[in-house]
């Protein structure tokens, strides 16, 4: 009897103190009743060989005392639908972005990897590591807490149909957002016309500024791209929803646009810098910085880019399912 | 349907939990109405299984401790054969409460085969 005295005792150890001793003896009695009728069909004492089967069949420890405690979790089937929406969030719209623009970073600027070499490349995604660990830990702890004090039942059963929200449609743009990007746009284009850039000269606050002999290709190309972005929008005027053509038009439209951003930021775009208050040679530092700076961004510019497309793909795989 | 399809169903996962779910749910009714006699848990196993419906120690214990509870049985510690047992048995509440489950049991029964 040694083994199930042994398997009692570890029951034991899980049971809540108040009804150790009370389960544990009726426990006992029944393994005992179990090994009794066993001994007289056989007519002999079981092995522990023999014992075994009938506490393997009875549970492990932890399993057996598990079923008489109360049923416990952190946070309760009530909210954890919500918990669950607003982890996956976290996750989806702030801890994933960061961590894909890191990974960008690191594998497209060689200048990050320089600056960061061997472990210390993984010790610059420390403050990720702090941001999910914190962010993780005090959401789970404020829905613990919330599902142990009385809000709960405020959260649960104060509900009514009316007050849901409405039926979400993905597609549908409203006309008021569609004229607001309209008269964005429009005025960005103009003030662009107007301030004359289409020059490569420019004269602010006394320096004369000269560009590269490239931009007026890039110049011409924002234009178009930002009137074929115009072109859309009026599109989404008379339809006020994404439909397959708008969402592809989108789609070649932004990488053009990011692809334009991105080689404008690695064109040298500066060519010279004049003004009475600045030397020449200042002015060749200047140029030659700017320059530098801009290309070095340029990581970012492609990042960004590489983000907008993602969603700008999601949203015709989105209007190709509903469609 | 053949035996060796038969075979596969009794060995799927899915039915397996459906059949045990639906033995769950029984096992209330089946452990009152048994102790309309007053058994002690090993005896009360052995009624169960004798009636096909087996039931391991370690979900008849925590069930009786939990009807024990909600004050439909009451039980006793007792010596039969040297050995110290606890006896259980209907409370009265727990009669009126059986007296109305058999009921809903015959209704969902009636029903069902309505379905089938």
């Amino acid at each position: 009897m040694a083994l199930v005295d042994r398997y009692l005792q570890a029951v034991k150890f899980w049971l809540p103190r108040k009804q150790k001793d009370d389960i544990i003896a009726e426990l006992s009695e029944d393994l005992r009743s179990q090994i009794e009728d066993q001994e007289a069909e056989l007519g002999r004492k079981l092995t522990d060989t023999e014992v075994e089967p009938i506490l393997k069949r009875c549970g492990s420890p932890m399993a057996v005392a598990e079923r008489y405690l109360p049923q416990r979790s952190l946070i309760g089937p009530a909210l954890f639908p919500i918990y669950s929406v607003v982890i996956r969030s976290l996750l989806v719209y702030f801890l994933l972005p960061w961590l894909l623009l890191w990974l960008g970073i690191t594998i497209f600027s060689p200048d990050f990897r320089a600056d960061h070499p061997g472990a210390a490349l993984f010790a610059s995604l420390e403050p990720w590591w702090l941001a999910c660990t914190y962010s993780l830990f005090f959401n789970t702890l404020v829905f613990a807490l919330l599902d142990r004090s009385q809000a709960r039942s405020h959260l649960v059963n104060d509900w009514s149909p009316r007050a849901l929200p409405s039926e979400r449609d993905h597609n549908r743009i409203s006309r008021g957002a569609t004229l607001f990007e309209l008269t964005i746009t429009v005025a960005t284009l103009a003030l662009w016309v107007q301030f004359d850039t289409f020059h490569r000269v420019f004269h602010i606050f006394g320096v004369t500024i000269t560009l590269s002999s490239h931009w007026p290709y890039f110049f011409w190309g924002l234009v178009v791209l930002t009137l074929a972005g115009i072109g859309i929008s009026g599109l989404h005027l008379s339809t006020a929803r994404w439909t397959r053509l708008s969402a592809s038009l989108r789609l070649v439209i932004d990488g053009c646009a990011w692809g334009l951003i991105y080689c404008l930021f690695r064109a040298n775009l500066l060519q010279s810098l004049s003004g009475s208050d600045v030397s020449s040679t200042e002015a060749a530092q200047l140029v030659n910085s700017l320059n530098l700076w801009m290309a070095s961004s340029a990581v970012w510019v492609l990042v960004i880019g590489i983000l907008v497309l993602v969603f700008d793909v999601r949203r015709i795989l989105r209007v190709g399912g509903t469609a | 349907m053949s035996p060796s399809i038969s075979a596969d169903i009794h060995n799927d996962d899915r039915f397996e939990n459906l059949r045990q779910e639906l033995r769950r749910g029984s096992l209330p009714l089946a452990v009152l109405a048994a102790l309309r006699t007053e058994h002690y848990g090993y005896t009360l196993r052995k009624t169960l299984a004798d009636h096909g419906m087996a039931i391991d120690e370690g979900t008849l214990y925590p069930l009786l401790r939990r009807l024990e509870t909600q004050g439909l049985l009451v039980s006793q510690w007792r010596e039969e054969d040297k050995r110290n047992k606890r006896f259980y048995r209907l409370s009265p509440d727990g009669k009126l409460i059986l007296k109305q489950l058999l009921i809903e049991w015959k209704n969902i029964r009636t029903s069902l085969e309505d379905i089938f």
